[in-house]
């Protein structure tokens, strides 16, 4: 949930990278980290392990400015993609405002997408929420392989009904990295102008 | 959608910080945090002799993760919580005890502070804190925000990330 603090006068938006393993959701953050001025973001902290897959969590604070008086903040988080780290996944998604799911374009993840989508979807629902709440965008990343999937195929399994904003992606050279980040917090920002 | 966490408002914020910067002369310590575990600092104070501290967002979001990977741990071996984690370095050592269930203290020292110390005085102050929280912390009433500030925000965004956003639906 988005946090308001009004002794401190702030409001600050968690949007999580959700997607499998190597699909390349620390690499947004890398990106967003290395391209956005120094007085607008924060440290990048990376839990990672020694070969650098996300263990926990990586974690980018960006700063908005000010609006009608509230410092508004953006918490950028990532989970770990490795299926084996489930746990993990669950604590970070706790208070998630929005979601961007980064999806590998490679033909041999075609099914980790599939059940990372899935166990999004089952993640959330231990916390009592749905898909239907939370402002979601869909990165399809690494759009530069050379035997990269076709984008409907990817789609048709993760979102048959293409109920989501879909975002072609090559983070590691910072396509769409922004793209797809600035849809998430706009949705955001629409949710949080909603009647509850 | 909007769900507030623990606020502290003038008196009880002033009564936080009086109990923070207590601790650190008493205990000879280098910052004294009150820190929400959902990752966000609600009162933090420094020693005057202290070097500047790292970024306190980094230190919050690391303190609540810490904590919520320990709470896991705990119900794991079939225990609540644990109330409190000691982690010691060459040079520094951080100090966490539970105050309340949405809120932690964290104390950072150097390696010439005595542990004991520091726990003895962090445990009558986390009494000090436990009370101040029940009697004065707020939960603020969800709060609407207006579509003006909606699109202020947007305004900002679109300075920040540039205007096109692309994508399709």
């Amino acid at each position: 949930m988005s946090v308001i603090n009004f002794a401190a006068r702030e409001i600050n938006c968690k949007v999580v990278y959700y997607g499998p393993g190597f699909s390349g959701k620390t690499t947004n953050l890398k990106h967003v980290f290395s391209t956005v001025p120094q007085a607008l973001r924060g440290e990048m902290v990376s839990l990672a392990t020694e070969d650098e897959r996300t263990l926990f969590f990586d974690f980018l604070p960006l700063e908005l400015g000010t609006v009608q008086g509230f410092r508004t903040r953006f918490f950028l988080y990532t989970v770990p993609g490795q299926v084996f780290y489930n746990a993990s996944r669950k604590l970070i998604l706790r208070g998630v405002d929005g979601i961007v799911f980064v999806a590998d374009s490679a033909p041999n993840r075609l099914r980790a997408n599939a059940e990372s989508m899935r166990n999004l979807r089952e993640n959330l629902s231990e916390y009592g929420m749905s898909l239907q709440e939370i402002p979601l965008v869909i990165q399809v990343n690494k759009r530069d392989l050379p035997d990269a999937l076709p984008l409907d195929m990817i789609l048709q399994v993760i979102d048959p009904v293409r109920h989501y904003p879909h975002f072609e992606a090559i983070a590691g050279q910072g396509r769409g990295v922004f793209e797809s980040l600035k849809a998430a917090s706009k949705g955001v920002l629409e949710r949080l102008a909603q009647p509850s | 959608m909007i769900e507030p966490s623990v606020a502290l408002f003038g008196d009880a914020y002033e009564l936080v910080n009086g109990q923070l910067a207590g601790l650190l002369e008493s205990a000879r310590a280098r910052y004294a945090l009150l820190v929400d575990k959902k990752g966000f600092v609600l009162a933090h104070r420094e020693a005057l002799w202290a070097p500047n501290p790292p970024s306190l967002d980094s230190m919050a979001t690391l303190i609540a993760g810490s904590a919520a990977a320990t709470s896991a741990l705990a119900r794991l071996v079939g225990e609540v919580q644990f109330h409190e984690l000691i982690q010691q370095g060459e040079d520094v050592g951080l100090y966490l005890e539970s105050v309340s269930e949405q809120t932690l203290l964290a104390v950072v020292f150097d390696h010439e502070a005595l542990v004991g110390k520091i726990k003895l005085f962090a445990r009558r102050v986390v009494a000090e804190l436990r009370e101040i929280l029940e009697q004065a912390a707020h939960s603020p009433a969800p709060v609407q925000l207006d579509r003006e500030f909606s699109t202020s925000a947007s305004a900002l965004l679109d300075d920040l990330f540039g205007k096109d956003a692309g994508g399709s639906a």
